[in-house]
């Protein structure tokens, strides 16, 4: 049991905001009267005083409605989003698979996606040609993998999105609900390496807004309602609450 | 996290990555290719030829107004990429834990690049004109590296206020045709009179335009102050365009 109590992430008191220009688009009069005495971009709290602590080896969902922040806590765990005030501590390799499709280019092919993606991720030229191979043969995509990715269906994005960010043997895994729109064969295999990659000793962060298979991995999850984190515990206690938010 | 040196291999070799992608993209779905980035300038040169010989009394004035309008393309298409660069690739910038300086460098890399290749015809078609080798030749290098900072900087500046307000880029657009005419190309400086001409070294592209035309329709060396002026004018642009990207990049994400 040791190896649980290795903190992996540590949020404190972490605070994140949007800003967004709240009064919708301001005239150029507007904006060249007011210059200096008016503020352009308002901020707004997405998330509040999160304090999360996930440990190696752990997996770990967090649950929540539509909105409620948990794809922007995942954005913020993969550096994309600097938090406002807080710390959030990493230690390993990231992985972030941020949603279906996302970062594909639609116009290029699916290995000139993968090239693309592995050297925005940092990998270099004979890393990229290492592990090509293992991308396009766990992705399946047989003869579509030299298609434009723009004739690719819903599936088979996330098949590539899947393959990309799991090739890396990633030390911490950030998924955001992609397993779901895979056939059932692709996400039985998804499931599979992520037990793999979970067993390797590698810590899981999953993201959902719906029961399903993967979750059954998790042994903790938190419920995030409006912005902050209104418990955190087994997943069958968060289940629990989580269902209550739609009854009252 | 996006403090990470931007002078490591990761970022250079995600910057030529994005860049490649970018001349892939715009050769993609053509036939014709370079051929476009070519037709532009000479129809334009036809136009210009056509129109405004009659006034410009001068010695060869196709190839003077050529090597403007080859520079003053990549000048306006640059500085534009560089504006919609961050917005461009708002779902590479959503989903990867990138520096979103990568956006506007591979940009200018991609234009530069796309100027490099399309010099070579326009090179001979300049000999044709009558463009005689020089020694002066040497500075266009360094000159472009100049002209490079310049547009980076001001596109990074436009570019970030345009995540927020996408009028920006539809100012620019508007805009630019204006400046086209305010900038020695379809005429040349000494056709304004004496008195006024004090106006045209208001626009900043004048010192950038009229030195390509100094290495490339002259055949001399740019002027020192030419050069000294874009050298500031380059420095207060990465200046601004680098203060405002560090100010607002915060909001980035929340607004792309």
């Amino acid at each position: 049991m040791s190896m649980h109590t290795e903190p992996m992430i540590k949020m404190t008191d972490v605070d994140i905001c949007f800003y967004i220009q709240e009064k919708g688009p301001v005239s150029l009069k507007e904006f060249t009267l007011n210059i200096g005495n008016y503020k352009l971009l308002q901020k707004s709290f997405v998330l509040k005083n999160v304090n999360i602590q996930i440990n190696k080896g752990e997996c770990f969902a967090l649950l929540g409605k539509n909105g409620s922040g948990k794809s922007t806590l995942l954005r913020a765990l993969s550096g994309i989003i600097i938090p406002e005030k807080g710390t959030i501590e990493i230690h390993g390799k990231v992985a972030p698979l941020l949603g279906l499709g996302v970062g594909l280019e639609l116009e290029l092919t699916g290995i000139e996606n993968i090239k693309l993606l592995c050297a925005l991720m940092g990998m270099n030229k004979a890393e990229i040609k290492k592990t090509l191979q293992d991308i396009i043969e766990f992705s399946e995509l047989g003869e579509a993998i030299n298609w434009q990715v723009k004739r690719y269906s819903s599936g088979m994005m996330s098949r590539l999105s899947f393959s990309i960010a799991i090739v890396k043997q990633p030390e911490i895994l950030l998924i955001d609900e992609v397993l779901s729109v895979g056939d059932l064969g692709f996400q039985q295999k998804c499931l599979k390496k992520i037990n793999e990659i979970k067993d390797n000793g590698a810590t899981i962060v999953f993201v959902s807004h719906n029961f399903n298979e993967v979750l059954n991995m998790c042994s903790r999850a938190a419920l995030v309602n409006n912005g902050t984190i209104e418990y955190i515990g087994t997943l069958e206690e968060v289940g629990e609450m989580y269902n209550k938010l739609f009854i009252a | 996290m996006h403090n990470k040196l931007i002078f490591n291999r990761g970022f250079q070799n995600a910057v030529l990555s994005l860049a490649v992608k970018t001349i892939k993209l715009r050769y993609k779905n053509s036939f014709l290719g370079l051929f476009w980035s070519m037709l532009n300038p000479l129809a334009f040169l036809l136009i210009l030829i056509i129109v405004f010989k009659q006034i410009n009394h001068i010695e060869n004035f196709a190839l003077y107004a050529l090597s403007g309008l080859i520079f003053w393309n990549f000048l306006s298409a640059s500085i534009l990429q560089v504006i919609t660069s961050f917005i461009d690739n708002a779902s590479i910038l959503k989903s990867i834990n990138l520096n979103p300086l990568c956006f506007p460098l591979s940009a200018i890399v991609s234009a530069i690049f796309n100027l490099l290749l399309s010099l070579i015809p326009f090179f001979i078609i300049m000999f044709f004109l009558g463009y005689k080798l020089d020694i002066s030749i040497i500075t266009f290098i360094p000159f472009l590296l100049i002209t490079a900072i310049f547009i980076l900087g001001i596109g990074m500046l436009l570019g970030t206020i345009n995540v927020f307000f996408r009028d920006i880029q539809l100012l620019w657009n508007t805009i630019i045709p204006a400046f086209f005419y305010f900038t020695p190309i379809a005429y040349t400086p000494e056709l304004v009179p004496e008195s006024q001409r004090y106006l045209l070294k208001l626009n900043p592209f004048y010192y950038f335009i009229e030195s390509f035309h100094d290495i490339f329709y002259r055949s001399q060396f740019p002027s020192a102050q030419n050069i000294g002026i874009s050298i500031i004018l380059a420095i207060i642009s990465i200046t601004l365009g680098y203060y405002s990207f560090t100010k607002l990049k915060k909001g980035f994400i929340s607004n792309i």
